[in-house]
């Protein structure tokens, strides 16, 4: 004879005792209305449970939720735009300053050299030129320019870019809060 | 028109379709802020959580492989992401849910020489929220999302005899508090 204890009248709810068994609570039951209230109230919660009813969200949370998977798609994207855009701009400032010197080192050499006799003449006094105008360039006040314009640019690109990662953080926040 | 399964609106979404994501939403959005909202016994962070799990799932979508039923998947999703919740909270779930041999006693609200039968659903209703977080999981998963006692193993990573020791517990725990109420005289 098995002991009829909760745990028993659980599984006697669900059906997954053997036959014997279910044979044996049944009789137990019959013999006890302490077993038989306990198990009415089990079968009236099981009952009741089988009809809990679902909390609803608030109705604008599938939209809401939407925008906020469009929002999170968008921005990496604009992300790398912008990293694009600020690569873009330091290779041409980059070139630009490149011409720029190449142009006033062919210049100066043009006039220092006058009229060279031989193109090996010309090629030393071109290098001599890149050199000296390197020099002018990255030393003195020519490099405090140079690096005082680099760091501006790095300043306002990390700001940017700062910001940007800010406002995506704060629209995924915001979304949260539906 | 027919109702789409998971996986076709998952496939959809995976190709590009990215609004078919709101049909996986609606589908699951009420069952899981249902089972939220008995965990975390709180109505907003429950939909906050269930935004979280929703994000979670959309950006995992790629790693979902359909060894298991999508809304098993997700409802673990949902499950892990409350229990962070309640950790961050520092409510103390470790001690309070990780053992299923865990006792506990449920207190009503109501007066309980004054509860008629037809007070029953709506006593029991309130009192689900008063399990602890993984019994109120359980109950919620088994009776309102309809799942077997095998997918509730899955989602909370227990075994299958710990989920339904869980499952006898919290009704034994409710039918307590029936008997305790002058119903009981007519159960018999």
């Amino acid at each position: 004879m098995i002991q009829i204890t909760d745990e028993i009248l659980n599984k006697y709810l669900d059906g997954e005792l053997s036959r014997t068994e279910a044979d044996q609570v049944k009789s137990a039951l019959h013999n006890s209305d302490e077993l038989r209230r306990k198990l009415n109230a089990l079968k009236l919660v099981h009952s009741n449970l089988s009809s809990i009813i679902e909390d609803k969200v608030s109705n604008d949370f599938t939209e809401k939720l939407m925008k906020q998977i469009v929002r999170k798609a968008t921005a990496p994207k604009q992300q790398k735009y912008f990293i694009a855009s600020v690569v873009a701009f330091i290779t041409l400032l980059c070139l630009v300053i490149f011409g720029f010197s190449i142009s006033a080192m062919i210049s100066a050499t043009s006039s220092a050299a006058g009229n060279s006799q031989s193109v090996l003449d010309s090629v030393s006094s071109l290098s001599e030129g890149l050199v000296k105008m390197l020099h002018q360039l990255f030393s003195g006040t020519g490099l405090s320019i140079i690096g005082s314009i680099f760091s501006l640019i790095v300043l306002i690109s990390g700001y940017f870019f700062f910001e940007m990662q800010k406002r995506s953080k704060a629209s995924i926040g915001n979304g949260q809060h539906l | 028109m027919r109702n789409l399964s998971d996986q076709e609106i998952i496939d959809s979404v995976r190709k590009g379709n990215d609004s078919d994501y709101s049909i996986i939403v609606n589908r699951y959005k009420n069952k899981a802020f249902s089972m939220l909202k008995r965990m975390l016994k709180n109505d907003f962070d429950a939909e906050e959580v269930l935004q979280d799990c929703f994000l979670k799932a959309y950006r995992s979508l790629t790693n979902f492989k359909g060894e298991s039923k999508f809304s098993t998947w997700f409802y673990r999703i949902v499950y892990n992401t409350a229990l962070t919740k309640l950790s961050s909270q520092k409510r103390k779930t470790e001690t309070e849910m990780s053992s299923v041999e865990d006792h506990f006693d449920l207190v009503s609200d109501y007066n309980s020489d004054e509860i008629e039968k037809e007070d029953i659903n709506k006593l029991i209703q309130e009192t689900i929220s008063k399990l602890p977080e993984k019994h109120s999981a359980v109950i919620t998963m088994f009776y309102l999302n309809e799942m077997t006692i095998d997918e509730i193993s899955e989602v909370m990573g227990l075994s299958i005899s710990n989920v339904k020791v869980m499952l006898h517990r919290s009704r034994n725990a409710l039918r307590d508090l029936i008997l305790k109420t002058k119903l009981a005289e007519e159960l018999k």
